[in-house]
């Protein structure tokens, strides 16, 4: 008897990443603080009951298993939600090249059937042969999707790639430790060199890093130019690197660890970060989240198939899924993160800290898409070069 | 009549074992090799090109941010396994020599336990210990031992702390093998003539357990040497490892190429590390036995031929 008709489902490393560092961490933390425990609880939403798990599993006349293996970020889909939809396996992937390279080497017999990638990578992908072409017809859920949400420029007519959730980047901060209100990335530059000096934490990503400098100083942060990239990196690593405490993507869910004064975030980790304050029974309002201003980040991870994916009619009925406005809104509860769902703000009235999911329109006028072009290497020199400073 | 046993070769027991090191090991490493002489191919994601093999990766390894991590990782693995040696030459000694042979079983098992979790969840456990609002940290402020909180995690120190509580056990056990196969009756030999204990350990257990020292410090500075997960966790910033640098470029920069080239240099350096030590050691391996060399008076050459016919 084989089990081969396992889903699978590949993300982006990006994706992959959060969703397996996310997994791992809470896992643990489950295990070993009650703190922590119930931090984890708190960002489950408490919207599940546990005894709802696998109810469903086998019990449809499909012709097929409703088993998906994921690649996929850390933490990134509410556990109750897959265990309600099926057996889901979450390998995990740390950044987009990551997953990339272990596709392309596999040439399609990782047995992944899910993937969830960050949108500039997806023409990469596409050049490769790595991902399935998508047949929209059999999403009929695609159209819960809000139009600002479909059609992007990496993958236009959504051919391989349907919207997982987007976000963006900003900071949080301790006001016991940092006074001085944080508005800009100026000031988190400003604070991060004075009273956060040595208690400051930046996202662990070449790009991000980077664009602190890029989104304060009014330069694109997908930028080409030579002077940018080094005035870029003569100011991180000479003026910037000694105040870094560490490299750190998800700063949010060690909050309750008081690590940092100052740290880069991610929307939704960061949000994670202090529902897990308030279920451990700390003061949420010691810490200040900001989105990043004037210009900061737009990422938009993706659901889709990878090449060789052996469960595709599995992997297929799981974005249908997800694109329940009920249950994308379960999810929402659990990452924090915008699924793009027609109206799923207006569904979301009663969600905590919904500022930090849900954005205005002239916030979203300030976020751009990151690109992959041909500063990446540079961007990992310069990335390399801060640390090595940073590491003193 | 007698049947012979038909042999197999003698090298048919390294079959398995070779095999294994081939397919996983040198294969890999051969791998890194060639890949280290190509280039990568522009805007792949990872292709490595190896039409023109040259030098030019191992030309941009070799610039002062390398040499600065390098820097790091040495004092990191340097420092780190000296205090292994250090912490469990005594726990070694003490299973070996001093403890009941019942109880011994117990006591090895105890320090093999920590492996039955995995290695990252042992070192993030160690962050909640020592994080601000961490164990230690809680405890000094409640105790009126300390007023803010204190800052252990993201520093050297927690890197130090890290990397010996994960290599530890590594050290602790080719030392015990060593001193348990040790007899007894040498150290009593050594003070029957007139040896203090100073002396006995220093010219009769230590010397003995030479072989077990060395494969510690092998066993240990190899993998820590190339260890950059547990110093970046314990050690944010501080915790920067040479080992990043490669996974960088594999993983971020997509240029397996230069990655393959940092990767090389890396073993060369540890090899190096290594064999410095090991010059080092047989030259004061010699310089202590030449001073330590008895001079016997001028005997008459006995005749062996007599003592057997007599």
């Amino acid at each position: 008897m084989s089990n081969d008709d396992k889903v699978r489902i590949l993300m982006s490393r990006a994706t992959a990443n959060r969703m397996a560092a996310q997994v791992s961490r809470r896992g643990f933390l489950g295990l070993t603080g009650a703190a922590a425990t119930a931090a984890f609880l708190a960002a489950c939403g408490g919207s599940s009951s546990s005894n709802s798990t696998t109810a469903i599993d086998g019990t449809e006349a499909t012709s097929y298993a409703k088993r998906l293996n994921f690649y996929a970020w850390a933490e990134y889909d509410d556990p109750d939600l897959m265990k309600k939809w099926g057996d889901i396996q979450i390998t995990v992937f740390n950044s987009n090249e990551e997953a990339i390279q272990k596709l392309a080497g596999a040439k399609g017999t990782d047995g992944f059937d899910i993937l969830t990638p960050t949108g500039p990578y997806i023409p990469q992908m596409v050049k490769q042969d790595l991902l399935e072409p998508l047949d929209l017809t059999r999403i009929h859920n695609f159209s819960n999707l809000d139009k600002v949400y479909t059609n992007q420029s990496w993958d236009p007519g959504n051919k391989y790639s349907v919207c997982k959730d987007w976000g963006s980047t900003g900071w949080i901060y301790d006001t016991t430790q940092v006074k001085t209100p944080i508005n800009s990335w100026a000031d988190f530059i400003k604070v991060a060199q004075t009273e956060a000096s040595g208690n400051t934490s930046v996202l662990d990503a070449p790009p991000d890093l980077l664009g602190i400098y890029f989104w304060a100083n009014g330069i694109d942060w997908t930028t080409e130019k030579k002077e940018d990239l080094d005035a870029a990196e003569a100011f991180m690593v000479n003026q910037f690197a000694k105040h870094i405490k560490a490299f750190d993507s998800f700063p949010g869910i060690n909050l309750t660890q008081g690590q940092y004064a100052l740290s880069q975030v991610f929307n939704g980790d960061a949000r994670q970060g202090l529902l897990s304050l308030e279920s451990a029974g700390q003061d949420p309002t010691r810490y200040k989240w900001g989105l990043g201003s004037p210009a900061t980040e737009l990422w938009m991870d993706n659901w889709c198939i990878p090449k060789g994916a052996k469960n595709v009619d599995a992997a297929y009925d799981w974005i249908n899924y997800i694109l329940e406005p009920a249950n994308s809104l379960t999810d929402i509860k659990f990452h924090g993160y915008h699924t793009g769902l027609k109206g799923i703000e207006d569904q979301a009235a009663g969600l905590k800290y919904k500022e930090m999911v849900f954005f205005s329109p002239d916030q979203v006028s300030t976020m751009h898409s990151g690109a992959i072009n041909t500063s990446q290497d540079r961007l990992v020199q310069i990335y390399n070069n801060v640390k090595a400073k940073a590491g003193g | 009549m007698t049947t012979r046993r038909r042999r197999s070769p003698r090298f048919a027991q390294a079959i398995p074992s070779s095999l294994w090191y081939a397919a996983f090991f040198i294969i890999p490493v051969i791998y890194v090799v060639v890949a280290s002489f190509g280039m990568k191919v522009p805007g792949s994601a990872g292709q490595v090109d190896l039409s023109h093999p040259n030098f030019h990766q191992y030309g941009r390894a070799f610039n002062s941010t390398f040499f600065m991590v390098l820097k790091q990782t040495m004092r990191t693995s340097i420092f780190g396994t000296l205090l292994c040696v250090l912490i469990a030459f005594p726990v070694a000694y003490f299973l070996a020599v001093k403890v009941s042979e019942r109880r011994r079983g117990l006591l090895l098992a105890v320090l093999i336990v920590p492996f039955f979790t995995n290695f990252l969840i042992r070192t993030l456990a160690w962050k909640i210990v020592l994080a601000p609002m961490g164990l230690i940290s809680n405890f000094m402020m409640s105790h009126g031992l300390r007023h803010s909180e204190i800052q252990l995690l993201d520093t050297r120190f927690a890197v130090q702390l890290g990397v010996v509580y994960n290599y530890l056990p590594l050290m602790i056990f080719p030392l015990f093998v060593a001193l348990d196969r040790l007899d007894p009756a040498l150290r009593e030999a050594s003070k029957d003539l007139g040896a203090n204990r100073i002396r006995t350990f220093a010219s009769v257990t230590l010397p003995l357990a030479m072989p077990g020292i060395v494969a510690g410090l092998v066993l240990v500075f190899v993998p820590l040497s190339g260890d950059y997960i547990t110093a970046a966790i314990l050690g944010g910033a501080k915790g920067n490892m040479a080992g990043a640098l490669v996974a960088a470029q594999f993983l971020q920069a997509q240029d397996p190429a230069l990655g393959a080239a940092i990767a090389v240099v890396l073993i060369f350096f540890i090899l190096a590390t290594l064999g410095a030590f090991a010059v080092v050691g047989k030259m004061t391996a010699e310089a202590l036995r030449r001073r330590r060399a008895v001079e016997l008076p001028n005997v008459p050459a006995v005749d062996t031929k007599k003592l057997v016919t007599a």
